[in-house]
C-alpha cells in the first residue's frame, strides 16, 4: 500500500519538483547513529568472541577486553535505544518512517513490486522503477534482516548482558527468561554471534544495493539519508 | 548422633527452664495459650529426623560419592544427626526386599513429610526397561516414591538436565525428573556432580528452615546458582586485561592466566565453583589449568566441543560454528555483489553505448 | 533347562529360586537370581545388569578430544579412570606421545583412585557384609581399646573414644530411625564377629568417611575436582611453574606439599587402620571360604602404572598384566588388545543384536544395539518380571571372553599375577606372603571371597607406597628441569590422518578395561568399552559358560534363605559397579517378610 502511495507520489512530484522530503530527521539521525553503533558493536563483538593475542605486562597495567566489552555495551545501549526511539517514530512519523516495520502482505500489487524489483536486480527488467521510501524489495529485507534481526539481537544481547548484571537486574528481569528458552547460555552466545554475521552480510547488501540504486535508478539514496530529500534525476 | 531441636539447646547452654519459657512464649505468640506449651515442647523434644529416601536411575553414582565428600557438615553428621537417610542403594545395608520395603514403610509413616532425592534420570524408551529395578521400571518406582513426598531434589545434571545419557542421540530417552513428576515442588541442583558442599548446603538449608530455597527460572538455589563461574573467578583480571593461556602448557598457562580461549565456559555456566571451590576448597577446575566444561549447564554436551570459545551449531546436519557460518555467508555474499556490481557495470555500458548510437541515429 | 556342567561347575536350576533385586551397596543396577538346592545350597546363579545408557551410541560423531570426558560419566565410584583410557585410546590412535611429568601425574592420580576406592570399598559398601552394626552396643568398650591397640598404634583407641562412639550408637538406634541400617541383616548367623571387633569396625567405618574426602584432593589439585576431574589428551591439563612469575596461578611447590602430605596420611591410614582391620575381620571368618568362582581358573589383567611414559609393554607396567587360563598358574599368557582373537564379546544372553550371535566381536568391530527381549520362561512380563529366564536374553551386559574363555578380573588377578612374579613385582609378592603367613592359610585361600576382599586391602597398601615412589620420580624429574605438562604437536584435528585406530586400557580399580576407538575425518567413528564389570558380571555367552559373579555365586551354602547376607558378600567382594535395585522375592515369587532389627 505504502509502495503504491509511493508510486503516486513519485509520479506526481517528480516531474513537477523533482525531490520530495522522506526521511524525517529523526529518521536521519537514528540511522547514521545507528550505523555507527552496528560497526562498533560488530568488531567489538568479534573481539570479545575471538580475542586478540595476549596483553604482555602485569594483569593491573592492562584492560584491553574491558575496554573493548565496554565499547560494545555502550554501543549496544545505543543500537536498543536508538531501536526503541526509531520503533516510536514510525508511530508518530511520516508514513515512509512505518515501512521497515510493517509488510503490506495482503496487498497483492506490493507483492507483483515485490517480483517486479527481483527482476530488476536479476537485470530482466531494463528500467527500474522509482519509489519515494524504499522499494518494495528492499522493504522486504530490510523488515526481516534489519528489523526483525535486531530485536532479536536486542533479546539475546541484553540476555546476555543481564548474565554479567546478575539476578535482579532490570535486565535480567526483562530479558534473563530468553536464555533457558533458547536452551542455555553457550547456545544464545553462539546465536548471537551469528545474529552479528547475518546482520553484517545484509549491511554489505545493503550498501551496494543504495550506491548501486543512486547511480542507475537515477534517484538519490544516499544523500536522501543525510538531507532527507529524495533527488530525482530525470 | 540423633539430637532433637532440644538437645541441639541444651549443648549451647541454654537450660530447661528458658527451653520451657521460650515453648511457652511460642505458644502464647501462636495465640494457643498456655496450655500448648508442654505440647510444643514434647514436639521439640521429640521431633523425628525428616526422612530422605535417596533414589538412582541411570547415573553413575558421582552425586553420591560428591555427597560424602562434604567438609562442612561432615557426611557422617548430616546422615547420622540431621536427618534419616532410610533409602539409599548405594549406602544401605539392605538389599532385596527388605530394601524395597523400606519405601513403603516410609510412604506410610511420614505421608507428606519425607524428602525425595534423585540421583540419575528414568529412561522411557522400551517401556523404561533401560533401567530395572525389583522387575519394573525405574519411572514407575519414581513416581510412586514421590507421590506422598513433600518435595523432590534433582541431584546433579542427570536429574535435573538428563546428562551425559540425554545427549543426542539419547537412545533410551533418558529424562529429567521434573518432566516426570510435575505435581511437586523440585529442587534442581545441577552439576556432574555438584559440589559437596552444595549438596549438603541445599539439605541442611532446608531442614534448618523448613523451607525450600529461594529457586531461578531452571529451579535452581539462587544461594548457589545466581552468578557464573566467570563472575568469580580469580583469573578474570585476566580476562578484562586481555591475557589469555594460547595453548596447554605455554607461557599463559604457567602464569595462570584466563582460559577463554581454551574453550572455558565459565562465562556461560551457572555455579559455585569459582568461589566456593571444590573439596574443602582445595582446587576447582580452572584453578587446574583446564577450563570450565559447563558441567551444571542444561544440554553441556551438545554445545559443541569443550575446547572451542565459539562452538560448533548443529544444523542440518551440517556442523560448523557461528564464525565459519558467518564468514562463508559474508563471502559468498561479497562475491555475489562483486558479480552483481560487474554484471550492472557491463550492463550499464551497453546501455549508455546503445544511447549514443540512438542519439546519434537521431541527430 | 536341565541340569549341566560347564567350566568345572554343575549348574543345576531345579531348586527354589531367590531374586534379589536391587542389590545394594554398589555402584548401578544389578539383579541377582539363584537356585537354592534343599540344603540351602546356590545351584545356579544369574547375574542381570540392569540397566543400559547407551554411551557408545552417543560417542559417535563427537570430537575424540572431548571423548574422555564423556566416558569419565561412566562411573563416579572409579571416576577418571574412564578418562584416562579413554586419552589413552585417543593418543595411541594418533600416535601422540605425552611428556614424563604428565605419565607420573596420571599415575598419581590414578593411584590415588585405587587408595580411595578400595578403602570406600572396603568400609562402606563391603564392611555391612561382615560387620554387624547392631551387636557393637553390646561391646565392652575397654575391651575393644585392647583389641585396637593389639593390633595397631592407630591413636584413636581409648576406651573413651569408643565409650563414645557405642554411646552415639545406641542414641542412634533408641531414636528407632535407623536411616541406611535399617532392615539389614543384623543378628544372622553368618555374621561371626565378637561385639569388640564389631564396635571397632563401626568406629572405622565413620573415620573411614572422614578420611576419604582427604585422599581425593590429589585429584583437585591436578585435575581441578572430584568426583570427574579433568584430563586431556596429550598430557595433563595442569602446567607447572616452580619459581617463575606467576607460580600461584600454576602448580607449585605448596601444592606438591600438599600433594606429599595427603599420600603420607593415606599410608598412615592405610597401614594402621585398614590393614589392621582386614587381617582382624579376616581371622575370624577363615573358615568361609566360598566364593572363589573362576578365580582359580581364568584371571585376566591389562597391566597399569607405566614407569616410563609412552612404553605400555608389560615389562614397563608397575601394576602386572596378564592371563591365566585353566588354573595353570605357572604359565601367564600375553595380552594384547588389538589382537581380534583374544578379547571378544558375545551377546547371545544380552540385550543386544548381532547379526551372528554365535560368534563373538572385537571391540574394534563392535556393534551395540539395544535388543531388549526375554525368554519364553520368563516368569511375570515385560515390566514386571518376576524371574527370568536364562535360557534367553537376560541381562544389559555383554559376555566378554578372552580367547573364548570367561575371565575374572580385579585384585585380585593383579594380586595373584603379582605373586607368581617376585622377580618383577618383589612388593606385591611380600605383602601377599606376608599376609597369608599371618592367617596362616595357604596360596589356595586366594581364590575366595574373602581372598578378594584381603587382595583389595593388599593391593591398597601396595599402591600407596607406589604413590610416594611416583611423587619421587616426579620431584626428581622436575628437580632435572623437565617442567612439561602437554604435548600440542597434534592437539589440531588439521594435523590428524584420515582415518585412525586405537586401543587404550587401564585397570581400574575393579579391574581390566578397555577403549576402542575408530577415527574418521576427525569425529568418532566408532568407540566400544569392555568395562571390569561387563567382565565379572556379564551373562552366559553362546555356549553356556558362566560369568565371574555367577561362578562366585556357585555351591555357596546361605545360612538364611530369605536374607541375602551371603549373596551380597560375595558379589561385594568383587566391588560391581553398575547401579543398583533391590528385591528379594521367595521362591513362589511372593514378597518376603520385612526382618526387624533386634
Amino acid at each position: 500500500m505504502l509502495s503504491q502511495q509511493d508510486m503516486l507520489e513519485a509520479e506526481r512530484h517528480g516531474k513537477q519538483v523533482r525531490s520530495i522530503y522522506v526521511y524525517e530527521a529523526p529518521v536521519r539521525l537514528w540511522h547514521w547513529l545507528n550505523a555507527l553503533a552496528m560497526v562498533v558493536l560488530a568488531v567489538t563483538g568479534y573481539f570479545i568472541g575471538t580475542p586478540l593475542p595476549t596483553q604482555p605486562g602485569e594483569a593491573s597495567a592492562n584492560f584491553l577486553m574491558g575496554y573493548i566489552r565496554f565499547a560494545h555495551f555502550a554501543a549496544a545501549y545505543i543500537f536498543a535505544i536508538g531501536l526503541a526511539a526509531r520503533i516510536y517514530w514510525a508511530f508518530v512519523g511520516n508514513h515512509h518512517a512505518r515501512q521497515i516495520f510493517m509488510l503490506p502482505i495482503s496487498n497483492k500489487h506490493w507483492w507483483s513490486e515485490v517480483f517486479f524489483e527481483l527482476r530488476w536486480y536479476l537485470f530482466l527488467e531494463k528500467t527500474p522503477k522509482k519509489y519515494v521510501g524504499h522499494n518494495p524489495m528492499a522493504q522486504l529485507m530490510m523488515f526481516f534482516f534489519f528489523s526483525v534481526l535486531a530485536v532479536g539481537m536486542v533479546f539475546t544481547g541484553f540476555a546476555i548482558y543481564s548474565e554479567g548484571a546478575g539476578l535482579g537486574h532490570w535486565s535480567d528481569l526483562a530479558f534473563g527468561w530468553v536464555i533457558p528458552v533458547l536452551g542455555g547460555s553457550m547456545q544464545v552466545h553462539n546465536l548471537h554471534r551469528l545474529g552479528m554475521w547475518i546482520m553484517m552480510t545484509f549491511a554489505l547488501v545493503h550498501i551496494y544495493a543504495a550506491i548501486r540504486e543512486d547511480i542507475m535508478s537515477r534517484q538519490s539514496l544516499i544523500s536522501t539519508m543525510i538531507s532527507g530529500w529524495r533527488m530525482f534525476k530525470d | 548422633m540423633t539430637e532433637t531441636f532440644y538437645e541441639v539447646l541444651r549443648r549451647q547452654g541454654i537450660t530447661r527452664r528458658s527451653f520451657l519459657k521460650f515453648c511457652s512464649l511460642t505458644a502464647t505468640s501462636l495465640g494457643l495459650g498456655s496450655a500448648a506449651a508442654p505440647r510444643i515442647a514434647h514436639a521439640l523434644e521429640n521431633k523425628p529426623r525428616t526422612p530422605v529416601l535417596w533414589l538412582h536411575g541411570l547415573e553413575c553414582t558421582c552425586c553420591s560419592e560428591s555427597f560424602i565428600r562434604s567438609a562442612h557438615p561432615l557426611t557422617k553428621d548430616v546422615v547420622l544427626s540431621m536427618l534419616s537417610l532410610d533409602y539409599d542403594d548405594t549406602l544401605m545395608a539392605a538389599a532385596g526386599h527388605q530394601a524395597e520395603a523400606i519405601l513403603d514403610e516410609v510412604k506410610k509413616k511420614y505421608k507428606g513429610n519425607y524428602i525425595v532425592a534423585v540421583e540419575g534420570n528414568p529412561p522411557l524408551n522400551e517401556d523404561g526397561m533401560f533401567c530395572i529395578q525389583g522387575g519394573r521400571p525405574f519411572v514407575e518406582k519414581l513416581r510412586e516414591t514421590c507421590a506422598d513426598a513433600k518435595a523432590i531434589i534433582s541431584w546433579g545434571a542427570c536429574a535435573s538436565y538428563g546428562c551425559v545419557q540425554a545427549a543426542k542421540p539419547n537412545p533410551t530417552r533418558a529424562t529429567p525428573v521434573h518432566k516426570v513428576i510435575t505435581d511437586k515442588p523440585i529442587i534442581n541442583v545441577p552439576g556432574c556432580p555438584p559440589i559437596a558442599e552444595v549438596m549438603t548446603g541445599v539439605v541442611t538449608y532446608m531442614l534448618t528452615f523448613d523451607r525450600i530455597p529461594e529457586l531461578d527460572r531452571q529451579g535452581r538455589p539462587k544461594m548457589f546458582y545466581g552468578q557464573r563461574i566467570h563472575d568469580k573467578c580469580y583469573r578474570r583480571g585476566h580476562f578484562d586485561a586481555g591475557q589469555f593461556a594460547e595453548a596447554w602448557d605455554d607461557e599463559g598457562s604457567r602464569k595462570g592466566y584466563c582460559l577463554y580461549k581454551m574453550g572455558c565456559k565459565g562465562p556461560t555456566t551457572y555455579n559455585a565453583c569459582s568461589s566456593m571451590r571444590w573439596n574443602g576448597g582445595v582446587s576447582w577446575p580452572v584453578q587446574s589449568g583446564h577450563g570450565c566444561i559447563g558441567c551444571s549447564e542444561e544440554g553441556f554436551w551438545d554445545k559443541g566441543s569443550f575446547y572451542d570459545r565459539v562452538t560448533d551449531i548443529k544444523a542440518f546436519g551440517v556442523e560448523a560454528n557461528a564464525d565459519t557460518i558467518g564468514k562463508a555467508a559474508a563471502g559468498t555474499v561479497g562475491a555475489a555483489i562483486a558479480a552483481h556490481a560487474a554484471v550492472t557495470a557491463l550492463a550499464r555500458a551497453r546501455q549508455k553505448a546503445g544511447e549514443t548510437e540512438e542519439q546519434k541515429g537521431e541527430k | 533347562m536341565a541340569a549341566y556342567e560347564t567350566q568345572g561347575f554343575k549348574v543345576d536350576n531345579s531348586g527354589k529360586r531367590v531374586v534379589v533385586d536391587p542389590v545394594c551397596r554398589i555402584e548401578g543396577h544389578m539383579r541377582v537370581e539363584v537356585n537354592l538346592d534343599s540344603n540351602n545350597v546356590i545351584r545356579n546363579a544369574v547375574s542381570t545388569g540392569t540397566m543400559w545408557r547407551g554411551l557408545e551410541v552417543i560417542l559417535k560423531g563427537r570430537d575424540p578430544r572431548d571423548a574422555w570426558a564423556f566416558t569419565e560419566r561412566i562411573c563416579g565410584v572409579c571416576t577418571g579412570t574412564h578418562a584416562l583410557t579413554s586419552v589413552r585410546a585417543v593418543e595411541d590412535a594418533l600416535k601422540i606421545q605425552i611428556p614424563e611429568n604428565a605419565n607420573t601425574i596420571r599415575n598419581l592420580m590414578q593411584l590415588n583412585l585405587y587408595v580411595h576406592d578400595h578403602l570406600v570399598h572396603f568400609y562402606h559398601l563391603h564392611a555391612l557384609d561382615w560387620v554387624d552394626v547392631v551387636s557393637a552396643l553390646k561391646a565392652d568398650p575397654k575391651a575393644t581399646s585392647t583389641l585396637a591397640q593389639s593390633i595397631s598404634n592407630w591413636p584413636l583407641s581409648s576406651p573413651g573414644y569408643f565409650r563414645d562412639i557405642q554411646n552415639r550408637l545406641k542414641k542412634f538406634v533408641e531414636s528407632g530411625q535407623l536411616g541406611p541400617f535399617m532392615n539389614g541383616y543384623w543378628g544372622n548367623p553368618a555374621y561371626k564377629l565378637p561385639p569388640e571387633a564389631n564396635l571397632m569396625a563401626v568406629a572405622h567405618y565413620l573415620e573411614a568417611l572422614d578420611f576419604q574426602k582427604e585422599i581425593v584432593k590429589v585429584h583437585t589439585i591436578f585435575g581441578g575436582k572430584n568426583p570427574h576431574p579433568n584430563w586431556l589428551v596429550g598430557g595433563v591439563p595442569c602446567a607447572i611453574n616452580l619459581e617463575g612469575v606467576g607460580a600461584v596461578g600454576a602448580v607449585n611447590m605448596e601444592r606438591l606439599n600438599l600433594v606429599k602430605s595427603i599420600i603420607d596420611r593415606c599410608a598412615e591410614f592405610v597401614e594402621q587402620v585398614y590393614i589392621p582391620d582386614l587381617l582382624a575381620i579376616g581371622s575370624f571368618y577363615k573358615g568361609w571360604g566360598y566364593g572363589g568362582g573362576l578365580s582359580s581358573k581364568n584371571m585376566l589383567s591389562y597391566g597399569d602404572i607405566p614407569q616410563k611414559a609412552n612404553d605400555y609393554t608389560s615389562g614397563n607396567l608397575l601394576l602386572p598384566r596378564g592371563a591365566i587360563i585353566n588354573g595353570k598358574l605357572d604359565e601367564i599368557h600375553p595380552v594384547d588388545l588389538k589382537d581380534p582373537e583374544q578379547v571378544q564379546e558375545f551377546v547371545a544372553h544380552s540385550w543386544y543384536k548381532y547379526p551372528d550371535e554365535t560368534k563373538g566381536l572385537h571391540p574394534f568391530d563392535g556393534v551395540t544395539e539395544p535388543n531388549f527381549e526375554l525368554g519364553p520362561k520368563t516368569k511375570g512380563s515385560k515390566t514386571r518380571i518376576e524371574e527370568l529366564d536364562e535360557g534367553g536374553k537376560y541381562s544389559w551386559i555383554k559376555a566378554p571372553r578372552w580367547r573364548g574363555h570367561a575371565m575374572e578380573v580385579g585384585c585380585l588377578p593383579r594380586m595373584v599375577l603379582g605373586y607368581l612374579q617376585p622377580k618383577q613385582y618383589p612388593e606385591i609378592h611380600g605383602l601377599v606372603e606376608g599376609a597369608l603367613k599371618k592367617l596362616d592359610v595357604p596360596v589356595t585361600a586366594l581364590f575366595s571371597t574373602l581372598g578378594r576382599t584381603a587382595a583389595r586391602g593388599l593391593e591398597t597398601a601396595y599402591c600407596v607406597k607406589l604413590q610416594s615412589q611416583q611423587f619421587d620420580k616426579l620431584m626428581a624429574n622436575l628437580k632435572a628441569g623437565d617442567l612439561n605438562t602437554a604435548n600440542i604437536e597434534k592437539w589440531e584435528p588439521s594435523t590428524w590422518p584420515k582415518e585412525a585406530m586405537g586401543a587404550g586400557f587401564t585397570e581400574a580399580p575393579r579391574g581390566a578395561l578397555g577403549h576402542w576407538i575408530r577415527i574418521k575425518d576427525t569425529k568418532i567413528d566408532n568407540y566400544q568399552c569392555v568395562v571390569p564389570t561387563t567382565w565379572n558380571g556379564g551373562p552366559r555367552d553362546h555356549k553356556g559358560q558362566i560369568g565371574a559373579f555367577e561362578a562366585a555365586l556357585m555351591d555357596t551354602p546361605v545360612a538364611k534363605a530369605d536374607e541375602p547376607l551371603e549373596i551380597l558378600r560375595t558379589l561385594h567382594s568383587f566391588d560391581p559397579c553398575l547401579a543398583c535395585s533391590t528385591h528379594v522375592m521367595s521362591p513362589d515369587g511372593q514378597e518376603m517378610t520385612t526382618v526387624k532389627v533386634r
